[in-house]
C-alpha cells in the first residue's frame, strides 16, 4: 500500500506520458523492425555497442530539453561537445590526469552555463541569440586549443567508457535517476513553473533567477561531460566532432513533445526521441541506404511523428 | 476604527510607469478580521496598488507598513513569508504543473532538499476540502476550465496560511456555486482574524460583506469610509466624482438618420445577441468593462473573428448592399468599415517602417500588383497627416513617435480608403490630453462628413461627451443603449455593473 504522498508522486508521473502514445508506439515499430531485420542486436555486446552509439544523442538531448522546459532553447550544444571533448584529451595528459580532466570539464560547463545564465536570466537577453553567438565562441576556442584532432584520453578510460561494457546503459540509468531527483526539488519543479509562467511564479515567490541559472549550468556540464564521453570513443579529441549534434538534440526534444515556450514535455519524450533517432540511422545504415536519403528519411519521419497527436486533435474537433 | 493596529497598510505611496503617475499618495490601512472594499474604474490604479502591497512592484516614494513597522523593500518571497496572499486576476499558475504542485509552488514542504509530497498532499488535501475542490490533486491545471482554476488560484493563497488575504476579482470567473463557496470561505477566514482586501466590480457583492471601502479615482483616494449607509448608487458616486474638464469640443449632433449598417441577432464568441444600427454621421460609443463581449463584438463587425447574425445589412448609398457578416478583414474594408485597434504598438503601425509607409499600408491592399508613384504617394501621406496634425519628417520610424502621435498615425492611415464606417477601440487609451482633444475634434470632422464612427471606450467620459448614443455591454449582452440626454457618467457605470432602476438592486445574478 503506497502512502498519501508516494500516490501523488506517481499519478503526477503518470500523466506527463499524455501525448507522448504516438511517439511511444512509433518507437515500438521501428524497434522490432530493427530487431527483425539485425536480431545480433538483441546480444549483450551489440546493445552495449549500441548503447554507445546512442548515449551522446540522449545526454545532448537531456541538455537541451532542460533549457528548453524553461521557455529557452540551446543552439551552443555542438560546439560546447567539440570544446569538451578538446579539453578532456588535453587535459587528461597533464599531471593530475582523468581527474584533472573531469575537475576541468565540470569548470568549463559551469563556467559557460553561468555565462549563458546571466545574460539570459539576469541580462534578459533572448537565449536564442545569446547561444548562437556563444556556438561560434566556441568553436573558435575549440579549433584554438586543438585546430586539429588530437590530444589523448587514456584508454583505460576509453575501455572502461566505451569498450564492451555495458557502461553507457548504466550511466543512462544513473542519469535518469538523478533527473528524477532534481525535479522533485522545488529547483526541478521551478522549471516547468518558470517556462510556463514566470511571471506567476515569480508571484508565488519562486526564485526564477536561481531557476535558469542552474537549468543553464546543468545543461552545460551536461554537454561538457558528452565531450568527454566522444572523446572517450574516439580515443582523442577533435573540434569538429560535436557540430551534428546541435540539430540532434533540438530535433530529439522536438520529437519529444518539449515545447518552443517552455513548461511543456517532460525528459522521458526527449530520451525517447533520441532513441528513435538512433534506431532510424542504425536502420537505415545496415540497409544501406546513401547519407543523404537518410538525412531525407529523418526529417520526414521527425514530421510525421510531430503531426500524428496533431492530426489527431484536429480530427476530434472536426468530429 | 483606528484603535486596532493594521497588519498591512501603505502609507502616502506614490507609483509612476515611463512618467506617467498611476498612483499618488495613496494611504490604506488593512485590519485583521476586517474586510475592506477596493473600488474603482478600470485604470483607476488597483492592480498597481496591489502589486506594491504584495511586494511585486516597489513604490517610488511612501512606505508598505507591515505592523506599523515600514518595510524597505518588499519582495514576493518575503510577502509570503509574512503571510500576504494575494489572488490574482490574471492567474499566477502555471497549466503543465499538477494541481497539488501549484497550490504549494514556492512554498513546499521539503525534506532533505526533495519535495515532500506526503505533507504536501496532507496540506492540499484540506484546503481542497474547504474549498470542495473535488478535481484529482494529480491533474494538471492546464486541463481545467477557467473557474476551477480560480479555485485553485485561491486555495493556493490559502495554502501559506495567510494574515493577509488580497482578493482581485476572485469572481468574475467563478459560476454561481462556486462564490457562494468562496463567499463562505472568505467570511471564515475574517472570523479567525485575517485581514482581507476585496477588490470586486460587483457591488452587491461589496455592499453584501465588507465593512470598510476605499475608493481610487485616477490614482488617488477619493473615500475612504465604512461602508454603512452607502447603496449602489453611493458607491457609483464616489466612483465617478470628478469635474468633467473642459477638455471636448461642444456637442452637436450630425447623425443624418440614413442607416449604414444594421444587424440584429449579432453573435462573435463572447457577444450574444446584440441588435445594433447605426447611422451616417453618428458617433456610436460603446462602454461596459473590460472583458463583457463588446471588443468580441467589434471584432465581429468587422471580420477579424467568426460572427453570425440573423439579419446583416450594410448600406451603400442607401441601398442594402449585403446580407451576412464578414468573414475576413478584406471584405469588410473593401466595403468600407475599417478598425483602428486599441493596441497601436502590435496591431496598429510596424514600429521600426516609416510614418509615411505606415499610412501608405491600407491602400496597398487594393494594388497589389501596381508599381508605387513616389509623387502620388507623398501626395497622399501629406494629406493625411493634415488631418490629424501629424507633424515633422514622416520618413522617421513610427516607433520615434510618442504614444499620442502613434495613435493619430494608425488612426488616419485608414482615411486614405474614405471608409464609410470607423470601429474605434479606445483610441484615446494613454494618451495625453493634448492629442485627446486632437482626436476628438477629428471624430467630430469625421462624423460632420458623414462617416459614421463607433467609439469603444474605457474613459467614460469621453462616451458621454462625443456620443450621439452609447451602448453599455454586460456580460456579453447590450444592457443599456442610451441617448445622448441620458447618458451619464452615473448612468452608463450603472449599466455596466449590471445595477439597474435605481435606487434599488436588482438585476444583478451572484
Amino acid at each position: 500500500m503506497l502512502g498519501q504522498g508516494a500516490r501523488l508522486y506517481w499519478a503526477i508521473q503518470w500523466r506527463r506520458n499524455e501525448g507522448l502514445g504516438a511517439l511511444f508506439l512509433v518507437l515500438v515499430v521501428f524497434a522490432v523492425i530493427y530487431a527483425g531485420l539485425f536480431p545480433g542486436i538483441l546480444a549483450v555486446g551489440a546493445m552495449a555497442k549500441f548503447v554507445q552509439g546512442w548515449f551522446p544523442t540522449a545526454m545532448v538531448a537531456a541538455a537541451e530539453t532542460i533549457v528548453m522546459l524553461t521557455g529557452g532553447i540551446d543552439l551552443s550544444v555542438g560546439p560546447m561537445v567539440s570544446l569538451g571533448s578538446v579539453v578532456a584529451a588535453s587535459t587528461m595528459q597533464g599531471p593530475l590526469g582523468i581527474l584533472g580532466g573531469v575537475l576541468a570539464l565540470l569548470a568549463l560547463g559551469t563556467g559557460v552555463g553561468a555565462i549563458v545564465g546571466a545574460f539570459v536570466a539576469i541580462g534578459r537577453y533572448p537565449a536564442i541569440i545569446v547561444t548562437l553567438a556563444l556556438s561560434f565562441v566556441l568553436r573558435g576556442v575549440a579549433l584554438l586549443i586543438m585546430p586539429r584532432p588530437g590530444g589523448f584520453v587514456p584508454p583505460s578510460l576509453s575501455e572502461f567508457l566505451a569498450g564492451s561494457h555495458p557502461t553507457a546503459a548504466f550511466l543512462l540509468v544513473l542519469l535518469i535517476i538523478l533527473w528524477k531527483l532534481y525535479q522533485a526539488t522545488p529547483l526541478g519543479i521551478g522549471l516547468i513553473a518558470v517556462g510556463d509562467n514566470a511571471e506567476g511564479a515569480y508571484r508565488s515567490g519562486v526564485s526564477v533567477t536561481t531557476v535558469r541559472m542552474s537549468a543553464y549550468i546543468l545543461s552545460a556540464n551536461l554537454q561538457a561531460f558528452t565531450g568527454l564521453y566522444v572523446a572517450a570513443q574516439t580515443g582523442s579529441g577533435d573540434p569538429l566532432i560535436g557540430e551534428p549534434l546541435t540539430l540532434a538534440a533540438i530535433a530529439a526534444a522536438v520529437l519529444g513533445g518539449v515545447g518552443f515556450l517552455g513548461g511543456q514535455g517532460a525528459m522521458r519524450g526527449a530520451l525517447a526521441g533520441s532513441l528513435l533517432m538512433s534506431i532510424l540511422i542504425n536502420v537505415m545504415f545496415f540497409m544501406g541506404l546513401p547519407l543523404v536519403a537518410q538525412y531525407v528519411v529523418q526529417g520526414l519521419i521527425i514530421v510525421a511523428t510531430v503531426s500524428l497527436p496533431l492530426i489527431r486533435t484536429s480530427l476530434r474537433r472536426a468530429s | 476604527m483606528g484603535v486596532q493596529q493594521a497588519v498591512l497598510g501603505a502609507r502616502s505611496v506614490s507609483k509612476a510607469f515611463f512618467g506617467n503617475p498611476v498612483l499618488r499618495e495613496v494611504s490604506i490601512e488593512l485590519v485583521a478580521g476586517r474586510i475592506h472594499a477596493l473600488l474603482g474604474e478600470n485604470g483607476a490604479g488597483k492592480s498597481t496598488l496591489i502589486n506594491l502591497l504584495s511586494g511585486t512592484l516597489r513604490p517610488d516614494s511612501g512606505d508598505i507598513l507591515v505592523d506599523g513597522h515600514p518595510i524597505a523593500s518588499l519582495t514576493p518571497q518575503e510577502a509570503h513569508a509574512l503571510g500576504i496572499a494575494v489572488v490574482q486576476q490574471e492567474l499566477s499558475l502555471a497549466p503543465h504543473l499538477s494541481i497539488a504542485e501549484n497550490i504549494g509552488l514556492g512554498a513546499y514542504p521539503r525534506r532533505g532538499g526533495i519535495v515532500d509530497y506526503g505533507r504536501l498532499a496532507a496540506a492540499v488535501a484540506e484546503i481542497a476540502k474547504e474549498l470542495e475542490l473535488i478535481e484529482p490533486l494529480d491533474m494538471a491545471v492546464g486541463r481545467l476550465p477557467l473557474g476551477r482554476r480560480q479555485i485553485v488560484e485561491i486555495a493556493k493563497a490559502l495554502y501559506i496560511k495567510p494574515r493577509v488575504l488580497i482578493l482581485d476579482e476572485p469572481t468574475s470567473s467563478l459560476s454561481a456555486p462556486d462564490v457562494a463557496i468562496l463567499m463562505k470561505l472568505v467570511r471564515r477566514l475574517r472570523d479567525r482574524g485575517v485581514a482581507i482586501l476585496y477588490i470586486s466590480h460587483r457591488l452587491n457583492e461589496i455592499l453584501d460583506f465588507c465593512e470598510t471601502v476605499t475608493v481610487l479615482k485616477d490614482g488617488s483616494v477619493t473615500a475612504d469610509r465604512p461602508l454603512a449607509g452607502l447603496g449602489p448608487n453611493g458607491l457609483v458616486r464616489l466612483m465617478v466624482g470628478r469635474d468633467p474638464r473642459n477638455l471636448f469640443p461642444p456637442y452637436a449632433s450630425r447623425s443624418t438618420g440614413a442607416l449604414v449598417l444594421e444587424t440584429k441577432g449579432f453573435r462573435a464568441a463572447g457577444a450574444i445577441d446584440v441588435d445594433f444600427e447605426l447611422c451616417r454621421g453618428e458617433i456610436l460609443g460603446i462602454g461596459g468593462l473590460v472583458g463583457h463581449g463588446q471588443e468580441d463584438f467589434m471584432m465581429g463587425l468587422y471580420g477579424a473573428i467568426r460572427a453570425e447574425a440573423e439579419e446583416f445589412r450594410v448600406f451603400a448609398d442607401g441601398v442594402a448592399a449585403r446580407s451576412a457578416p464578414f468573414a475576413t478583414v478584406a471584405e469588410a474594408n473593401a466595403a468600407g468599415i475599417a478598425y483602428v485597434p486599441a493596441d497601436r504598438r502590435k496591431e496598429g503601425l510596424l514600429l521600426p517602417h516609416s510614418i509615411d509607409f505606415n499610412l501608405l499600408l491600407p491602400l496597398f491592399a487594393s494594388r497589389s500588383l501596381e508599381r508605387r508613384r513616389g509623387v502620388e504617394e507623398t501626395a497622399i501621406t501629406e494629406r493625411l497627416a493634415q488631418r490629424l496634425n501629424i507633424r515633422g519628417d514622416r520618413r522617421r520610424p513610427a516607433q520615434a513617435l510618442s504614444g499620442g502621435n502613434q495613435q493619430k498615425v494608425a488612426l488616419s492611415k485608414w482615411l486614405a480608403l474614405e471608409p464609410s464606417v470607423l470601429l474605434l477601440n479606445d483610441p484615446t487609451r494613454g494618451v495625453d490630453v493634448e492629442t485627446k482633444r486632437e482626436i476628438y475634434l477629428a471624430l467630430r470632422a469625421m462624423a460632420a462628413e458623414g462617416k459614421a464612427v463607433v467609439l469603444l471606450s474605457s474613459d467614460t467620459p469621453e462616451l458621454v461627451h462625443l456620443c450621439d448614443r452609447v451602448m453599455v455591454f454586460n456580460k456579453g449582452r447590450v444592457a443599456a443603449t442610451l441617448p445622448h440626454v441620458e447618458a451619464s457618467e452615473e448612468a452608463i457605470v450603472a449599466a455596466a455593473m449590471g445595477v439597474r432602476n435605481a435606487p434599488t438592486l436588482e438585476g444583478e445574478p451572484v
